[in-house]
């Protein structure tokens, strides 16, 4: 029940931001990330492993979708790694929600802009590696800055919704502190 | 704190892998059988969602390009017009602006001699903001392959990167990777206009590099395409935009100048993708009358 509802509301926040958010007029080129804000639910609420699974699908999703400007894999990648550090992070130190199990809406949006901006760099620096033109220092700061804030502030109307959502249907075993999350769960 | 399993560990190790894998296998030149099996794919799920899309913004659409041409000098006029404009459906308008554009695209493509094919852009933005592409709703189903030059009723907008049987992302001419041959009009002097900036040049949308640095450039002087071997990937003829500001940099190995591009690259919406070149280069035919007489009636 809840992997399928969290496999369900990944998929719609990926077609959404392909179809509806990469439509939108803005005139600063990058927009709100709502992929990177579904998989920051997820990874905080699962396995790390499971959060690397995750991140991976649905970055790849995003590769495969049009525009197909980059080469693939380079989204995967990163919402891989990402996903997988910020799920061992919380799972390790209980950095977000340790403080009565249930982290609140500042939190969450901090995660996010956090998550999304390492997300950014790892893009970024990606696209050094691979001898991207289009990725300049001036470039790289203002999307990394921009996207890390945007992503952010959706986070309360797409994070925090789906971390309830989860945190409900698993049946309260994340009210407790970090380390006794039932392991191998979706 | 980076405490975890070795299972754990080791499902990383796989993704990530895989990840790289699949990177390397799409960034090496030509097309790969996985990776195009991937885009189809994609393509077959974007394609219904997106015009479906397409259809339920269109009022909201109609509403915001009605709230852009507002300005205090039109405010008389468009008091003037509001009783008409009312009876006049949201939607309605749309199409007639969608109308005016194609009849622009026909017209320019009728002065060059182009066989075009029309689409429509669907996408600005891409996944993390860094290239300057828009997505369009025809592909191979309609005859566009990559490599084909893709104008506007004004000008030049790109070229087609990467086509789908029923999209195609185009690189616009203003992307840093992008590298259109020109000429400049009335002369035979050539050039390379680069999206974006080039280093020790101006900031600007469009930059200009003149080979030949003896060559007198003034500002106003337009650009239009020289051309490529088989028209691919620019066919010849096709306004590009008009110097604006000649820049003299020391040591420079070429004439540096920055140019206003010819299309609002702001509003694309009809476009037409080139398929086959016309026979002969069309020289400066295509570039509309220059404004000359009504400056001259002013002063």
């Amino acid at each position: 029940m809840r992997a399928t509802a969290t496999l369900f509301l990944v998929a719609v926040a990926i077609i959404v931001q392909t179809t509806v958010v990469n439509r939108l007029p803005l005139e600063w080129g990058a927009g709100p990330d709502l992929v990177i804000a579904m998989v920051v639910a997820v990874a905080l609420t699962t396995t790390p492993a499971a959060a690397a699974g995750c991140g991976f699908a649905a970055g790849l999703a995003v590769d495969v979708l049009p525009p197909a400007e980059h080469a693939l894999g380079r989204y995967a990648l990163v919402l891989c790694l990402a996903a997988y550090t910020l799920a061992l992070l919380h799972r390790n130190t209980g950095a977000v929600g340790a403080l009565g199990g249930r982290p609140s809406v500042w939190a969450v949006a901090g995660t996010t802009a956090v998550t999304a901006a390492g997300v950014g760099v790892g893009y970024a620096a990606i696209g050094l590696l691979m001898g991207d033109p289009r990725v300049s220092l001036i470039s790289a700061v203002v999307n990394i800055l921009v996207g890390a804030v945007l992503t952010g502030l959706i986070s309360p109307l797409a994070t925090f919704p789906l971390l309830r959502m989860r945190e409900a249907l698993s049946g309260g075993e994340h009210t407790t502190i970090q380390g006794l999350v039932s392991p191998g769960r979706w | 704190m980076f405490r975890d399993s070795p299972r754990s560990r080791l499902f990383l190790a796989v993704l990530v892998t895989l990840a790289v894998a699949l990177l390397v296998l799409d960034s090496r030149p030509g097309s790969d059988p996985v990776t195009s099996a991937a885009r189809v794919g994609g393509e077959f799920v974007f394609v219904p969602v997106a015009a479906g899309v397409g259809w339920a913004a269109s009022p909201v659409t109609a509403l915001r390009e009605g709230m852009r041409s507002e300005s205090a000098e039109r405010v008389a006029e468009l008091e003037k017009a509001n009783a008409d404009l009312k009876a006049q459906l949201q939607a309605a308008r749309i199409d007639e602006e969608r109308a005016e554009q194609l009849d622009e695209l026909l017209g320019l493509a009728g002065l060059g001699g182009y066989e075009i094919v029309t689409a429509q852009a669907v996408t600005r933005v891409t996944a993390r903001g860094y290239a300057d592409t828009v997505t369009i709703d025809v592909g191979t189903d309609a005859g566009v392959r990559p490599d084909m030059t893709v104008v506007n009723g004004s000008g030049l907008v790109g070229r087609v990167t990467e086509a789908g049987r029923r999209t195609a992302t185009v690189t616009l001419a203003t992307d840093v990777d992008s590298a259109v041959g020109a000429r400049l009009e009335g002369s035979r002097k050539i050039g390379v206009v680069n999206g974006g900036s080039v280093p020790g040049g101006p900031e600007a949308a469009l930059t200009l590099r003149l080979f030949d640095l003896e060559t007198p450039v003034e500002a106003g002087t337009r650009v239009v395409t020289l051309g490529s071997h088989e028209g691919a990937p620019f066919v010849p003829g096709v306004p590009i935009g008009t110097v604006d500001q000649v820049q003299v940099a020391p040591g420079e190995l070429s004439r540096v100048a920055r140019v206003t591009p010819a299309v609002d690259f702001a509003s694309l919406d009809v476009v037409g993708v080139v398929v086959q070149g016309p026979e002969r280069d069309p020289r400066d035919s295509v570039l509309p009358p220059r404004p000359e007489e009504e400056e001259g009636d002013r002063s």
